[in-house]
């Protein structure tokens, strides 16, 4: 199921928040309500985790994660890194990372078996997301935007991606993936989905401007409606792969 | 990053570093196209579904001020941008570039923001969005209108507003009258909605407040129905804005004493937006309100972010609309 709401009057749900399916993390200093509306969904399936990053709120854009891993920029503070370390499940490792391009959330997108990676990652740390998150990387642009974190987002049943990618570059993307994939917008014809929306195989979190289409386009496309939380999800990846727009 | 010095910011007050890229680019734009173009919904296009693209004829254009507009080109080393700003009516497109202006409109309260949004967009005859002319993004620079509290009391987000408002005020005097004039004499208040980029060129504020003042008086005369005709009849605007206030200035000076203009040293005010001077000088009552979200850091340490809010009397508009012309032309 989606359930929308804000942090702080932003509809910004997915910078403030990271989802995946061992973890969620959440920004600190939010109204108590955005940290509760997580706990109500999640709790008794995942932790959900207070933090920041770098002393910074925007969380979900600076760090990618999955079941198997969380990246960190080379702003954490060792206290965050500690903190982090301490709260997640121990399956989950958790690494800082030196890179460039320290916004990770924005420059990598991910599930818990493929990757997209902006096109200046440097070569190590597409070796280092291989190796902690587990998965095939791949260096992809989303409608010509190189920041494949910030247009779109994706879980192991299916991805939204930003609404002027052509049908082309769906299906490539879609085979790339091996899931369904669909061009869309979220919180009210905004074309930024990875800060918009926040996703798992389950559940997702997007901004309350989101209209009530956007919103069954979401649950359709993420099959949420007819999805039961699993722990650890760990699905054969269907061979044959339908795109649909 | 050095702020771009220009004739115009000499008069005015100390004002915060541009923080942001967009910001920054707001700040090298050096000329205002002569050519404001403003509606003029006639008598004879009731019906007629205003074309909100283009305000149409153009209305007057600023001949007085073409030598200002062709000049203010000085510095080149970060490079100057010509840029030509236009005025446009409110439409749905602009929802989400109108959202970020007023982003912390109300502090950081989570309120119906896009709905407030929305009644703002709704209102074509009144109100006014400044874009740059052939931009691609489309965003909104600026946006003024006046919305009558008594009109759209049942929203939810006036009504917010209203609780918020009686909420922040801690002075027993102000928030007596300030109860009076949302509750009973809510259908005579205006409230004046002024938000932009915190550079936007100053040359711009006449023309955009005479845009406000004249699209409520065309209103008066041109909405087809007695009751939304009577509802631009204002006889009050409440304004919710925001001030840097010097920590040591006592707040009980705050209401209804004469300032005298000059550098903030006087009255221990910084005014984000220079006109909320003017205003405050005209305004009946005024009050401050700390506020929970940080701004920019400023230039001296010693002021913290308020929010104000005050209330005009209509019949001092026209010496306002004055004031405001002279401010800019001194600079």
């Amino acid at each position: 199921m989606a359930t929308r709401l804000m942090f702080e009057n932003s509809c910004e749900v997915g910078v403030f928040s990271k989802l995946t399916n061992a973890f969620c993390l959440v920004a600190i200093g939010g109204s108590e309500s955005f940290y509760s509306t997580f706990e109500a969904e999640l709790a008794d399936v995942i932790p959900v985790v207070k933090t920041s990053i770098g002393g910074n709120r925007i969380i979900g854009r600076l760090c990618v994660g999955n079941k198997n891993g969380l990246l960190l920029p080379h702003t954490t503070t060792d206290q965050e890194l500690q903190h982090l370390r301490n709260s997640l499940p121990d399956q989950v490792v958790v690494q800082r990372i030196e890179e460039r391009l320290s916004a990770l959330g924005n420059c990598i997108a991910c599930n818990d078996h493929v990757a997209l990676a902006h096109t200046d990652l440097d070569r190590e740390t597409e070796e280092i997301i291989a190796d902690v998150l587990g998965v095939e990387v791949f260096r992809q642009t989303i409608a010509g935007n190189i920041l494949v974190g910030s247009y779109c987002s994706f879980s192991n049943r299916g991805g939204l991606v930003h609404p002027h990618t052509s049908i082309e570059d769906l299906d490539e993307l879609s085979t790339l993936l091996q899931v369904p994939l669909v061009a869309g917008t979220v919180n009210r014809g905004s074309e930024v989905i990875g800060a918009g929306l926040t996703v798992n195989d389950w559940t997702a979190f997007c901004g309350s401007d989101t209209t009530a289409t956007e919103l069954s386009v979401i649950e359709s496309v993420f099959k949420l409606r007819e999805a039961q939380p699993n722990a650890i999800v760990d699905e054969m990846r269907k061979s044959l792969i339908d795109s649909y727009v | 990053m050095p702020r771009r010095p220009t004739r115009c910011k000499t008069m005015l007050n100390p004002q915060p570093l541009t923080f942001s890229p967009f910001a920054r680019s707001a700040a090298q734009i050096a000329s205002i196209h002569r050519d404001k173009r403003q509606t003029y919904k006639s008598k004879d296009q009731k019906g007629f579904p205003l074309s909100s693209k283009d305000k149409g004829i153009p209305k007057h254009t600023l001949e007085g001020k073409s030598d200002l507009s062709g000049s203010s080109e000085e510095e080149g080393s970060e490079g100057v941008v010509q840029a030509d700003f236009v005025f446009f009516d409110p439409k749905p497109d602009d929802f989400h570039g109108v959202k970020i202006l007023l982003q912390t409109y109300l502090d950081d309260t989570q309120w119906d923001l896009s709905g407030f949004v929305d009644l703002i967009l709704a209102q074509t005859t009144v109100g006014t969005v400044v874009k740059i002319e052939g931009d691609d993004d489309d965003t909104p620079f600026a946006i003024v209108t006046a919305l009558n509290l008594g009109r759209y009391k049942d929203h939810k987000c006036i009504k917010e507003l209203k609780e918020f408002l009686l909420k922040v005020c801690q002075e027993k005097d102000v928030i007596r009258d300030l109860r009076l004039l949302m509750g009973e004499q809510a259908h005579d208040v205006g409230l004046l909605v002024s938000q932009r980029v915190v550079n936007l060129p100053p040359q711009l504020l006449p023309p955009l407040h005479d845009a406000l003042f004249d699209e409520v008086s065309w209103a008066t005369e041109d909405e087809p129905t007695a009751e939304l005709r009577n509802s631009f009849r204002f006889k009050c605007y409440l304004l919710v804005s925001k001030i840097y206030k010097h920590k040591n200035a006592n707040q009980k000076n705050n209401r209804n004493l004469i300032r005298r203009s000059g550098s903030d040293g006087g009255d221990g005010i910084v005014y984000i937006k220079p006109e909320d001077e003017n205003f405050h000088k005209l305004s009946l009552w005024s009050f401050s309100f700390p506020m929970h979200t940080q701004q920019v850091e400023t230039q001296e340490a010693n002021y913290c972010l308020m929010g104000f809010v005050m209330a005009v009397e209509t019949a001092k508009i026209s010496t306002f609309r004055q004031q405001l012309q002279s401010l800019v032309v001194e600079s």
